[in-house]
């Protein structure tokens, strides 16, 4: 399977249980080749999503497939396709080493596969002691080992960063980017957005089971906006618009432009010889952006 | 064939695998040798001694009622994956569950199996060694005896199997253990008990391991001491038709039941 490029797709997918609908007609897709973060508040539905995509779940209606392949028709599904669901999930009796050799087993892969993957994510040392005294970081990397094992082209994490310090996360930021650029798809999911912000291409943006929004993070946040404060804002409101900017007022002898930036912003200023005491540039703040959309309107009162 | 090499390398790496084989051979070996120590006819109350049949039966037949220790197995066995959350590795490494489904099912028979030749093995060892040194001459030819043990170590892998089934079904480990071993222990004993309800007894697992190896000895003595009407075992071969009805039964269960099953 190497080489080969599986975007993700979900189509119209719902979950009900009883009367309660965990996932409701969501339709998104991840693209290969980028880190992609499935972001909502806890509760929202990620994980029911996730599960659907892994045929764990059965959708009440709706498809997922993985590279054109619901999952369950993969010819080599745990070489197509690794994930993290909950990272404690081990016998405590085994060692690291029972655990991936068991499922090396299953998927077909040799045993110096277990070895790789023990040096790879730090655990050679750990390697033949039971799982019960894990600490929850070496969980985590023994959980990623073995979504790992199969050398799979789609990766997904289930909230990863539970229970990794700043420095293991900081770790899995650069494995994730690096997956990502061999042209891998990566799916992780979380509620804390500024754990993932800084390695997400795009997002899907989930609330009460429905999609809120989805796509590359440049075009959800926008271009960048400036803030100027300024004693003579309202010929410097005209002198900007003549120069084609947006103009808004932001308060008295503020004003919010865009579509121009901040140098152009006090070169015009200059031109006409007008006053600026402030000129910030303003990207939207991503935590915003999140909160934002995932806020309940009717909650948010 | 991997998916049977990985069942087997995730039993064969706990320690229960051990434990396992130790009680096999600490309730085979170990009960039946001090059984045979002591005689059955210093028993209290007095049962036939083992130089007669039914004092050799009775003493055999008693090991039917160790089989709540390899159906607790089975059932810590099949609810050991939703208790530790590995299923969902488990079926994402083989979404098409029925063949790591049948997998489990092969591994635990073979551990079943094991289980009894374990049991039976170290019995026969016992048995003969202690009549050797007592001088007793049993009540039945060897070749009987060994048939009647092979009979009981095959009824201990279709218990530990209809753990495996009891485990499926209800995933939760300490509730498929508490029914397990509340059933065998108690229920069964209980039921044989209530005139009307003890018609059924033969039918039950337990009545159909008693009628595998002709072991009348506590049904009779309970009926006796409720006054109530001898219940009839099935013969030998319909008791093991009924045993092997069970445990296609509960692999039935441990195949089907979670094949389609969300996995949360």
């Amino acid at each position: 399977m190497t080489g080969d490029h599986l975007p993700i797709e979900a189509s119209g997918l719902t979950k009900r249980y009883g009367d309660v609908t965990a996932v409701r007609d969501l339709t998104f897709t991840v693209r290969p080749g980028a880190v992609t973060g499935f972001l909502g508040p806890n509760g929202a539905g990620k994980t029911t999503t996730l599960r659907m995509l892994t045929g764990l779940v059965t959708p009440t209606s709706g498809t997922a497939t993985i590279g054109g392949q619901p999952y369950g028709r993969l010819a080599q599904p745990s070489r197509t396709v690794g994930a993290v669901f909950d990272g404690n999930a081990f016998h405590p009796g085994h060692t690291a080493r029972d655990h991936l050799g068991l499922y090396a087993a299953m998927a077909g892969c040799p045993d110096s596969r277990v070895a790789e993957l023990l040096d790879l994510l730090g655990l050679a040392h750990a390697a033949d002691r039971r799982t019960r005294g894990f600490s929850t970081g070496m969980r985590q990397r023994l959980s990623l080992a073995t979504a790992l094992l199969g050398d799979p082209r789609v990766l997904l994490l289930d909230e990863p960063s539970n229970g990794l310090d700043p420095e293991g996360m900081s770790w899995l930021r650069g494995l994730l980017r690096r997956l990502a650029d061999e042209g891998r798809t990566v799916l992780v999911s979380s509620h804390v957005l500024h754990e993932v912000q800084q390695v997400v291409d795009d997002v899907v943006v989930i609330r009460r089971g429905e999609l809120v929004a989805a796509g590359p993070w440049s075009r959800l946040t926008g271009p960048p906006t400036v803030l100027v404060t300024s004693p003579d804002a309202d010929p410097l409101a005209s002198a900007l618009t003549a120069a084609a900017g947006s103009v808004e007022a932001a308060g008295p002898g503020r004003l919010r432009v865009r579509g121009l930036d901040a140098p152009r912003v006090a070169d015009l200023a200059a031109d006409h010889r007008l006053r600026i005491h402030e000129l910030v540039t303003e990207t939207t703040s991503l935590e915003q952006l999140f909160l934002d959309l995932t806020t309940d309107p009717a909650e948010a009162r | 064939m991997n998916l049977l090499r990985a069942e087997l390398r995730r039993v064969l790496a706990t320690r229960m695998w051990g434990g396992l084989l130790l009680a096999a051979v600490a309730l085979g070996g170990g009960l039946v040798g001090l059984m045979a120590l002591v005689g059955p006819e210093n028993f209290d109350p007095p049962m036939p001694g083992l130089h007669t049949e039914e004092g050799l039966r009775s003493i055999l037949g008693i090991l039917g009622f160790t089989a709540f220790v390899p159906a607790a197995a089975g059932a810590l066995a099949a609810t050991s994956e939703y208790r530790h959350g590995t299923a969902a590795v488990t079926f994402m490494f083989a979404p098409r569950r029925g063949r790591v489904l049948a997998a489990k099912l092969a591994t635990h028979a073979i551990v079943g199996l094991g289980y009894g030749i374990a049991l039976a093995g170290s019995a026969a060892v016992a048995l003969f060694t202690v009549a050797a040194l007592r001088g007793v001459s049993l009540g039945m030819p060897a070749p009987t005896v060994l048939a009647l043990l092979a009979r009981i170590g095959v009824a201990m892998a279709v218990y530990l199997l209809v753990g495996t089934g009891v485990g499926a079904l209800l995933r939760n480990q300490v509730a498929a253990v508490c029914v397990v071993v509340g059933y065998l222990y108690l229920a069964e004993p209980v039921l044989m008990m209530i005139p009307g309800v003890n018609a059924l007894y033969p039918l039950l697992p337990g009545g159909a391991t008693a009628a595998l190896t002709d072991f009348t000895y506590v049904a009779d003595a309970m009926s006796a001491q409720l006054g109530n009407d001898a219940v009839a075992l099935l013969p030998p071969a319909a008791g093991a038709l009924l045993l092997t009805g069970y445990a296609l039964a509960a692999a039935a269960i441990a195949v089907v039941v979670p094949m389609r099953r969300d996995i949360t």
